[in-house]
């Protein structure tokens, strides 16, 4: 088997780009890592779990610390178009201050993951892009990875060693929220997520939601959505999901869309009203914005 | 025409390529056609060795020691613990219990007048609420009845041979949310169920048909329940469709007996029911004083679809009805001392699954012929966490064997469009967002045929589904288990996988497991404890140990498959001048 290095993988089309957008591991130009990562055994004292609260083991887990903005599995390979590499969760409490950066545990290089450099993730979370059914935190068990986004036949995943931010919950008896739309409480500056409906909702907890712009909830420090579980997202669609876009009141829903269609071709219960304004999506790139209205049913 | 796999001396197996063209797997049931028409030369030929090819169905005088014979015997231990056969009940004398079928529906009919579908369910459901039994019965030529949204508390419904009880096709009658026949809308509770189930010992027997019309046009629309379940495909969504049969938290000692089930536009029947008082008296008393006491489900048949073609002329297909489970023991709450046994299932979605959302908990599966769908299953759900009267925590799904069993790909044409999914065999499958402890898990001797799937143990079935609610898989056991090939031309799989080196599966016995054509990519298996023999497991080389599996090869037999008869499953009747 040849086996040949290549970079890590730039955006792989403007759908891919779209949906992954969506649902929060979009990417962005990287940044060279700048710093080093050696060894460390004070940092391996903290890798591992209990084995069914049993005795503590490392689980092939090593501890790393690093300099800068290094980490260790920033250099992973393509073999054949499968990723391969490490994979490093972050620890929450520093590397024993020799060196003044951060604690990573981490696996074998040989995992069929990637680190992925250029993905756009959440405050505190970090992409990784594997290949198969096995998810980064069964390689790892330090870490924890929100919703896989498929990509080309790899998975795209969000991850994080020191927990991910609380999610919201879903609320069936907000009062706002007309027929065809489900309520949400969420702290302030959080979406709902796919996986926030939760394990009870048999095959159902796999798509996105299409959320408006938040609106203030009454419990401080927490914001209300009404969402809209849209059917399919058609694979040529440019609109996406941004509470972002200015003038757009609470309750509304925010698009930003990077080509000629338009929110109401993809997403049928929605109505916009107004003409796309050129702008700057949430992402940062041009596009138009439109404000529009979910239409019960 | 015989239809088996002898069992194979000392020669090691080999891949059998007798087809020169791939055929798709939608395409299986015209060569199964073709094949049965041909017949010697899918027998078993003594003079080849290591002949894992067959084709057909069973004879009358079938050999009693292959799996699926259906003698008694086969299942040792477990036909000691099964009750006898459940019987009918003496049909009612008092008339008001007596529903007779009010019109006439035949093969030339598509789909039966709903005119009086109101009028028809409240005269059921008052039935229901009066008399122990209602037995729905023919009337002259009238053979059909077409009603929505029955309520059966504490009394048996007796569908008549010869009668078929029609599920209405109007949404309106089962609305629950608002969303029920909306087309597009992921809204899993929209509909209500078709036969709601509450209650001391309910019950739903008889020789007749329950027909949820899932494929046909819903009225006032020119889609069906499966077609708005098919909609939401793309994202893994779930319709809110009507449940054929639900039974309700609290039911105790539920009997599904002889039914033939058609159809539903959803899962055909969710079981949660325990023996009376609960798995657990408050005293730690084990109420489970007999298998079957809980539930017990025998000598059912689902087939769905039971048509090639809807009304509309649209091809029905087990791909095209989807997430049509047949028994799923556990999807609502507590299922728990359970036998479900001498059953035919074929099906768009699961055969079986048990869900352990809740707690499953001694269930026997015993005597068993399964066709096209997507396999015997545990799970997705296993995450679940019951405390019983006596303060007893106890968790996901345990204590189950499954017996007698054959899984039968080639049973039914299946037409085009057919997923690899369609063709599964054995499941145990969750993932972090619904995982939990699956543990004391016997798989015995089971037979299948041109399965995509053979073996399929998952912690991470759909790596997309986040979570921390971590896959426990523990004990399990896969003994006396074939897979065979008639014309398959998809090398079946095997993945055999725990969740993480802190919770490893296992141990995870393999005793006499032969799955013919399997080649060294095709099995996977990370994170488990495999102890492998003392039968013969004939994949053992292929086991790849690099991700934290652990093989205890202990195979001192490696002579001898286990046989396999595969007898006739119904399917649909082809539309006259079709060659299937």
């Amino acid at each position: 088997m040849t086996t040949s290095t290549e970079n890590p993988p730039v955006p792989r089309g403007l759908a891919s780009l779209l949906l992954v957008g969506l649902l929060g591991a979009c990417t962005t130009t990287p940044l060279a890592p700048n710093g080093t990562c050696v060894e460390d055994l004070t940092v391996q004292a903290t890798c591992g779990a209990t084995i069914d609260g049993g005795t503590p083991a490392s689980l092939g887990l090593t501890g790393y610390s690093c300099t800068g903005t290094a980490r260790p599995d920033d250099h992973p390979s393509y073999v054949q178009g499968v990723p391969q590499g490490m994979i490093c969760a972050d620890q929450a409490t520093p590397d024993g201050g020799t060196s003044g950066g951060s604690g990573y545990c981490c696996t074998t290089p040989t995992t069929p993951c990637a680190y992925n450099p250029v993905a756009i993730c959440g405050a505190g979370t970090y992409g990784y892009q594997c290949q198969g059914s096995i998810r980064p935190e069964s390689f790892n068990v330090e870490l924890t990875c929100e919703q896989g986004v498929p990509d080309n036949g790899l998975i795209d995943y969000c991850c994080s060693g020191t927990g991910l931010t609380a999610g919201c919950q879903e609320k069936d008896t907000l009062a706002s929220c007309v027929a065809g739309l489900t309520g949400w409480l969420c702290p302030t500056g959080v979406l709902p997520r796919g996986e926030d409906l939760g394990a009870n909702k048999s095959r159902a907890d796999n798509y996105f939601l299409l959320c408006p712009v938040p609106t203030a909830s009454l419990q401080t420090g927490y914001d209300t959505f009404c969402c809209y579980p849209p059917a399919t997202t058609p694979p040529n669609s440019t609109c996406i999901q941004d509470t972002t876009v200015p003038g757009c009141a609470p309750g509304r829903f925010g698009f930003a869309c990077y080509g000629d269609d338009k929110p109401e071709q993809s997403y049928l219960p929605m109505t916009c009203p107004d003409p796309g304004v050129p702008g700057t999506s949430y992402q940062g790139y041009p596009a138009t914005l439109y404000c529009c209205d979910f239409m019960a049913g | 025409m015989p239809n088996r796999t002898g069992r194979r001396g000392d020669h090691e197996p080999e891949l059998i390529t007798k087809q020169t063209h791939p055929i798709s797997p939608g395409l299986l049931g015209i060569f199964w056609a073709a094949s049965a028409v041909a017949g010697a030369a899918c027998d078993k030929n003594n003079d080849i060795a290591a002949v894992t090819y067959t084709c057909g169905t069973s004879g009358v005088a079938s050999d009693p020691t292959l799996i699926g014979a259906g003698v008694m015997a086969d299942c040792g231990d477990v036909d000691m613990q099964l009750p006898p056969e459940p019987m009918l009940p003496a049909t009612p004398t008092d008339p008001a219990c007596i529903i007779k079928a009010n019109q006439v529906t035949d093969e030339t009919t598509w789909i039966p007048d709903e005119t009086n579908v109101i009028a028809d369910t409240t005269r059921l459901n008052t039935a229901l609420a009066a008399c122990p039994v209602v037995k729905v019965q023919a009337d002259g030529t009238n053979n059909s009845l077409v009603v929505a949204h029955v309520i059966l508390t504490s009394a048996t419904l007796w569908i008549d041979g010869g009668v078929t009880l029609y599920a209405s096709r109007d949404p309106s009658l089962y609305q629950s949310t608002g969303n029920c026949g909306v087309l597009g809308v992921n809204d899993s509770a929209a509909c209500n169920d078709f036969i709601t189930v509450n209650g001391a010992s309910p019950a739903i027997v008889g020789d007749g048909i329950i027909d949820g019309q899932g494929g046909e046009p819903l009225v006032g629309h020119d889609y069906s329940w499966w077609q708005m379940s098919d909609a939401l495909q793309n994202i893994d969504g779930s319709i809110g469709n009507p449940t054929l049969i639900n039974l309700k938290t609290g039911v105790t000692g539920f009997l599904l007996y002889k039914i033939t089930l058609h159809n539903s536009p959803k899962f055909h029947v969710k079981i949660t029911s325990t023996p009376a008082g609960g798995a657990f008296a408050a005293d730690g008393t084990d109420n489970c004083t007999a298998a079957g006491v809980g539930f017990t489900v025998w000598g059912i048949t689902i087939l769905t679809p039971s048509r090639w073609l809807n009304s509309q002329g649209l091809l029905m297909s087990p791909h095209f009805s989807r997430n049509t489970d047949g028994v799923d023991p556990g999807e609502t709450s507590v299922a728990t001392c359970g036998v479900i046994a001498h059953n035919t299932i074929s099906t768009g979605d699961d055969h079986i699954a048990l869900k352990g959302g809740h707690w499953v908990s001694g269930v026997l599966i015993a005597h068993n012929h399964f066709g096209t769908g997507h396999g015997m299953s545990i799970g997705s759900e296993t995450y679940g966490a019951f405390t019983t009267l006596d303060g007893k925590v106890h968790y996901g799904v345990e204590n189950v064997t499954v017996c007698d069993l054959t899984i039968d790909a080639d049973s039914r044409p299946v037409g085009q469009g057919a997923s690899s999914g369609d063709f599964n065999g054995i499941r145990v499958k969750s993932d972090s967002s619904r995982g939990g402890m699956v543990n004391n898990i016997n798989f015995r001797n089971i037979c299948m045929r041109d399965v995509n799937n053979a073996i399929l143990m998952s912690t991470a079935y759909n790596p997309l589904f986040a979570g921390t609610m971590y896959p426990m898989f523990k004990t399990m056991l896969f003994q006396n288990i074939h897979d065979v090939t008639c014309m398959n031309v998809v090398a079946p799989v095997v993945t055999l996988n725990g969740f993480s080196p802190a919770l490893p599966a296992g141990p995870i016995t393999l005793d006499d497991v032969v799955v013919d054509n399997i080649g060294p990519a095709a099995v996977e298996s990370a994170f488990a404890n495999l102890v492998l023999g003392p039968g013969n497991v004939n994949f053992a080389g292929f086991i790849p140990t690099a991700n934290d599996a652990t093989v205890s090869n202990k195979i001192t037999d490696d002579t001898s498959p286990t046989g396999c008869d595969f007898p006739a499953l119904p399917a649909p009747q082809p539309p006259p001048g079709w060659l299937r």
